[in-house]
C-alpha cells in the first residue's frame, strides 16, 4: 500500500506543473457548470401538489384530471398519488402539450409531514376546501392553510396558490366569496394568538401579511387567487386554467 | 352474509367492490382509527354506525398486499360469526395479485372470480366447523353450565371496551372468558345466546367511541397467558382494595394508625401574618416553550452493521444469492426475512425505555405493512425495516389535531368562558410543580390564570398551590382541605368567570388507576364540570406501568361517565425528562395507548423548564 502511494507521488511530480494545473482547472469548471444548471433547471419544474383537509376532495380530483371520472369512488389517503400525466380534457387537443406532475398529498393530520417533503420541488399549490361542510372544518382548514402560507419556501420562492372549494355542485354548497372571507378573517385570529409568541415559534416561519390591517389573500407575496370547482361532476376548469398558466407547455 | 367486501389502493382509490352501500362510514374509520394509528396488526376492527338504531354494528377485517400497494378489507354484521372470512380475503389476495394491472382502474371481471371463491371458503369453513363439533361434542355441556353464569354478570357490570381477538376454534380448551358488561346490553344477550351452540362465549362490544384507544381486554390477554384471569373480580369486588368508601369522606388510612386528630392546617389568618414576607416574583425569562431547539441534522450513520454482527445468523438462502438478490432488487421480504431485524429493532426500542407490549404491537404492524413487498434495489431488509419503522414513529408521534392552546384560549374568550385544565395522574409525577409551570408560559403569552386548589387531600397541597400563586402574582381559589373536589372545581370555574380569568388550571390529587373510589371522585369532578382539556401528566421515568395507568384511567373516565360522550384524556404533560438521558420510550407507550398528543414536556424543576415534543429528535433518539 505504501509503495503504491510512493509510486503514485513520484509519478505526479515528474509531470510538467501546467498540466496539472489545467486538469485541476478543467475539473472545477465542470462541477461549477453543472451546479450552475442544476440550479438554473430546478426552477422550472412542472410539479403542482394537492394539499386540503381529509375528506376535502384531492383523490377524487386527482383522477378526474388524470382520466376523467373518479371511478368506483375513494376512501381516505394513505400515501400521496402520484403521477404525470397530460391532463385529460386535453387529450383531444393535437399539439405539443407538457405532461404536469401532479401529486395528491394525504390531508389526514397524522401524514402532514409528507407535505413538508414535497413542497421544495413544487411549481404550484392547490388548496382543496370542502365547501359543504365548511364550517365546522373551517377553523381545521385556516390553520393548515395558515401553515403552508408561512412556510419559507413559499414565501421566498413565492409560489402560487390555488384555494379550491370542492364540492360546488351541491346546493347547500357555500359561495368562494364566503369562503374566502371566513379563511380570511380565521387565518387573522390566528396570526393574533401565533405572533403572539415571540420570534422562535417553532411552527411558522415568517408572519403573513401586513400588522395593523385585516388579513386578505391579496397582502401575502406569493399569489393567491380563489376558484371552484366539483370534483365529481367534472367541473375543474378554473383548476385546469391554473395549472396551465404554471406548467407552460 | 358478508356486507361488502372492497380493494382499494393505499392512495385511497376504490379498485373493485362488491355489496351494498353500508350505513355511516366504517372503511373511513378503520384507516383513520386502525390503520394510521399503526395497529394494522390487529385480527379485527369493530365500528358502531353513528345514530344508527342497533343493528348497524360492523366487524372489518383486512389483508394487505404490500408489494402491489393494496388494502382488502371485508365487512360484515358483528353479531354474525363468520369463520371464512380470513381465508376468504387470503384467497382473494392471491387471484387479485394475478390480475392486477397499475394503469387499470376497473375490474369487472373479477366479480365471477370473487364469487367462485366465496363459495369454495363457505365450503371449507363449513366442513372444519363441523369436524369441530363432532370432537366437541362431549365438553360442550360443560361450558353451557358455566357460560350462562357469566352471562349474568356480563349485564351487571358498567365496563365498555373492545376485544378485538378473533380467536380460533383451537383455543376453545382454555375456556377463558372476557368479562364485559355493555352499554347495549341487550346485543350482549342476543350475541351470546347465538354463539352458544360454539360453546365458546366471547363479549365483543367496542367503546363509545373510536378515539383509537388501547383494547383493554388484549391487553390483559396478553398479560394472563398462562393463567385464567377473570376481571370480573376486578369490576364487580373491591375487595383487594384498602380504601373503604364511606358516605362521609373520612380522611383516607393507609394502615391501622389511628389519626383521627384534625388534619386541616390551613389558617386563614395566616395569609395576612405572612405578608412582610419576601415575595420574590418569578420572572426567570423566557419560558423554553418559546425557544426554538436546534436539531442538529447529522446524516445517520449505519447502525445496522452491529446489529447484524451481533445474532447469530442463520440464513436459509445463501450468503450470496441474497447478496445479489438485494442488489439486483427482486428479493421479497417474507416473514422469516423479517423477524430477526424486527426482533432487534424490538430490543432497542426496549432499551430506550418502552413498554414491551407496545413494542411488539409496532414490530408486528410494521411487519404487516411490510411483508410481501420488493426490495428496492441495494437495499438491505434491516434498512428497509428501519425506515419503515422510522416512518410508523414519525406517525405515531405527530400530534392529530392541533396543540394550539392559545388559539383555544382565544377561542373559549370570544365566547366570554374561561379554558379549563384538568390536571390528573398518578400520585408524584409532578402535577402541581407543572402546574406552576404552565401558568408562567401563559402569563408570559399575556393570559390572564386562576388556579384552582381541588388537592384536598394531600398535606400541603393548598400551601403549595398558594406559595406558587403567590410568586406569580395570580389570583388562587382554594377551600382548604377534605372539601369535595368537584364541587370546588365547579366554584372556582364560576369566580373565574366573574373576574374575567382567561384560564383555569385545576390542580387535583395523585391516584392511582386501580383505585375505584378515587376514580369515581375524578369522573365526577370532570363530567360536572366539563373541561377543555383533561391533561394526563406522566413521568417520563415510568416503563411498562405508562400503559396500563393510561388505559385505566382512560377507562374509568368512559365507564364512570354520566353522558353519551365521555370525556377522555386529551392530551398528555411528560414530565422528568432531564432525569432520563435517552430512554425517552414513555412517550411513545403514552401517546400509542391513548391516542393523545404530547402537548407540553417537563425538563427541569424551575419555572422556565417546559417545552414542545421535538417529534424528530425524539424517534432519532429511539432509534438509535
Amino acid at each position: 500500500m505504501e509503495q503504491l502511494i510512493h509510486r503514485v507521488e513520484e509519478w505526479v511530480r515528474q509531470q510538467p506543473i501546467e498540466q496539472i494545473y489545467v486538469a485541476f482547472a478543467v475539473l472545477i469548471f465542470t462541477i461549477s457548470f453543472f451546479g450552475l444548471f442544476r440550479v438554473l433547471r430546478r426552477s422550472k419544474s412542472n410539479t403542482i401538489l394537492l394539499a386540503g383537509l381529509s375528506g376535502s376532495g384531492k383523490t377524487v380530483l386527482f383522477y378526474q384530471l388524470r382520466d376523467g371520472s373518479p371511478h368506483l369512488g375513494t376512501v381516505t389517503s394513505m400515501e400521496p398519488n402520484d403521477g404525470t400525466f397530460v391532463l385529460h380534457s386535453e387529450l383531444e387537443k393535437n399539439g405539443k402539450l407538457k405532461p404536469v406532475h401532479l401529486i395528491d398529498v394525504p390531508g389526514h393530520s397524522r401524514l402532514r409531514p409528507k407535505l413538508d417533503e414535497l413542497l421544495p420541488h413544487s411549481a404550484g399549490v392547490i388548496f382543496v376546501v370542502d365547501s359543504l361542510d365548511f364550517l365546522p372544518n373551517c377553523r381545521a382548514a385556516a390553520e393548515y392553510l395558515y401553515d403552508i402560507l408561512t412556510k419559507a419556501i413559499i414565501v421566498k420562492r413565492r409560489i402560487p396558490m390555488l384555494i379550491l372549494c370542492n364540492k360546488a355542485d351541491k346546493v347547500t354548497a357555500h359561495s368562494k366569496e364566503f369562503i374566502r372571507k371566513q379563511l380570511e378573517k380565521e387565518i387573522d385570529k390566528l396570526r393574533a394568538s401565533r405572533s403572539a409568541i415571540s420570534t422562535a415559534d417553532i411552527a411558522n416561519d415568517f408572519t403573513l401579511g401586513i400588522p395593523g390591517e385585516t388579513f386578505a389573500f391579496s397582502q401575502c407575496r406569493n399569489k393567491v387567487t380563489v376558484a371552484e370547482s366539483s370534483g365529481l361532476t367534472r367541473e375543474v376548469s378554473q383548476v385546469e386554467q391554473f395549472i396551465r398558466e404554471l406548467v407552460k407547455p | 352474509m358478508l356486507d361488502q367486501l372492497l380493494i382499494f389502493t393505499r392512495g385511497g382509490l376504490i379498485l373493485w367492490e362488491l355489496g351494498s352501500s353500508l350505513k355511516g362510514s366504517p372503511i373511513d374509520a378503520l384507516i383513520r382509527s386502525c390503520l394510521l394509528e399503526e395497529r394494522s396488526a390487529d385480527a379485527a376492527f369493530h365500528y358502531d354506525a353513528p345514530g344508527a338504531a342497533g343493528g348497524a354494528a360492523y366487524t372489518l377485517k383486512w389483508v394487505f398486499d404490500n408489494d402491489l400497494g393494496l388494502v382488502f378489507v371485508a365487512v360484515y354484521q358483528r353479531i354474525f360469526h363468520l369463520l371464512y372470512v380470513d381465508d376468504l380475503l387470503a384467497a382473494v389476495r392471491r387471484e387479485f395479485s394475478r390480475i392486477h394491472d397499475p394503469s387499470r382502474t376497473s375490474y369487472d371481471d373479477f366479480n365471477e372470480t370473487f364469487r367462485q371463491l366465496q363459495k369454495e371458503a363457505e365450503a371449507r369453513a363449513e366442513e372444519m366447523r363441523k369436524s369441530k363439533q363432532a370432537a366437541r361434542v362431549p365438553t360442550a355441556p360443560k361450558k353451557q353450565t358455566s357460560g350462562s353464569g357469566k352471562q349474568r354478570n356480563s349485564g351487571s357490570s358498567g365496563n365498555t371496551s373492545g376485544s378485538g381477538k378473533d380467536e380460533s376454534d383451537g383455543d376453545s380448551g382454555k375456556g377463558r372468558w372476557l368479562a364485559n358488561g355493555s352499554s347495549n346490553g341487550q346485543g350482549n344477550e342476543s350475541k351470546d345466546n347465538s354463539r352458544a351452540p360454539s360453546g365458546f362465549l366471547k363479549g365483543k362490544e367496542t367503546g363509545a367511541r373510536e378515539v383509537g384507544a388501547f383494547d383493554v381486554n388484549k391487553l390483559q390477554k396478553l398479560r394472563s397467558k398462562g393463567g385464567k384471569k377473570t376481571d370480573a373480580g376486578g369490576v364487580g369486588s373491591k375487595a383487594t382494595k384498602a380504601e373503604p368508601k364511606k358516605n362521609v369522606k373520612k380522611n383516607r388510612v393507609w394502615d391501622d394508625s389511628p389519626s383521627e386528630s384534625r388534619l386541616d392546617f390551613t389558617n386563614p389568618v395566616d395569609e395576612r401574618g405572612e405578608e412582610p414576607l419576601e415575595v420574590v416574583e418569578a420572572d426567570r425569562g423566557e419560558s423554553m416553550m418559546d425557544k426554538e431547539e436546534i436539531v442538529s441534522s447529522e446524516s445517520e450513520s449505519e447502525e445496522d452493521e452491529e446489529v447484524e454482527n451481533e445474532k447469530p445468523c442463520t440464513k436459509k438462502k445463501g450468503w450470496f444469492s441474497s447478496m445479489f438478490q438485494s442488489i439486483a432488487g427482486n428479493a421479497v421480504l417474507e416473514k422469516s426475512d423479517l423477524k430477526p431485524a424486527l426482533k432487534a429493532l424490538k430490543d432497542r426500542l426496549m432499551t430506550k425505555n418502552v413498554a414491551e407490549e407496545i413494542a411488539e404491537k409496532l414490530c408486528e404492524s410494521v411487519a404487516a405493512s411490510l411483508e410481501g413487498k420488493k426490495l428496492g434495489s441495494f437495499t438491505r431488509v434491516s434498512s428497509t425495516v428501519q425506515t419503515a419503522m422510522e416512518e410508523a414513529l414519525l406517525r405515531i408521534l405527530t400530534p392529530k389535531r392541533s396543540i394550539d392552546i392559545l388559539r383555544d384560549v382565544h377561542v373559549a374568550k370570544e365566547h366570554g368562558r374561561p379554558y379549563v385544565v384538568v390536571f390528573v395522574g398518578v400520585n408524584g409525577v409532578g402535577k402541581s410543580t407543572n402546574l406552576a409551570k404552565v401558568a408562567y408560559w401563559l402569563l408570559q403569552h399575556e393570559v390572564s390564570v386562576m388556579l384552582a386548589a381541588c388537592d384536598t387531600f394531600r398535606s400541603g397541597a393548598v400551601e403549595q398551590l398558594r406559595t406558587h400563586a403567590r410568586r406569580l402574582q395570580i389570583p388562587i381559589f382554594e377551600k382548604g382541605y377534605e372539601k369535595d373536589p368537584a364541587i370546588v372545581a365547579k366554584e372556582a370555574i364560576q369566580e373565574a368567570k366573574s373576574n374575567n380569568s382567561d384560564v383555569v388550571l385545576v390542580d387535583t390529587a395523585g391516584r392511582m388507576q386501580d383505585n375505584e373510589p378515587l376514580m369515581r371522585a375524578l369522573s365526577k369532578l370532570i363530567n360536572l364540570n366539563n373541561p377543555d382539556l383533561v391533561l394526563f401528566v406522566g413521568e417520563a421515568l415510568v416503563g411498562n406501568d405508562a400503559v396500563d395507568q393510561l388505559t385505566k384511567f382512560n377507562q374509568k373516565l368512559a365507564d364512570l361517565s354520566t353522558i353519551s360522550n365521555a370525556r377522555l384524556i386529551d392530551g398528555i404533560l411528560l414530565t422528568k425528562f432531564d432525569t432520563i438521558d435517552d430512554k425517552v420510550g414513555a412517550a411513545l407507550s403514552m401517546v400509542y395507548v391513548s391516542g393523545a398528543p404530547v402537548m407540553f414536556v417537563g425538563c427541569g424543576q424551575s419555572y422556565t423548564d417546559l417545552k414542545k415534543l421535538n417529534v424528530k429528535s425524539i424517534v432519532k433518539t429511539l432509534l438509535k
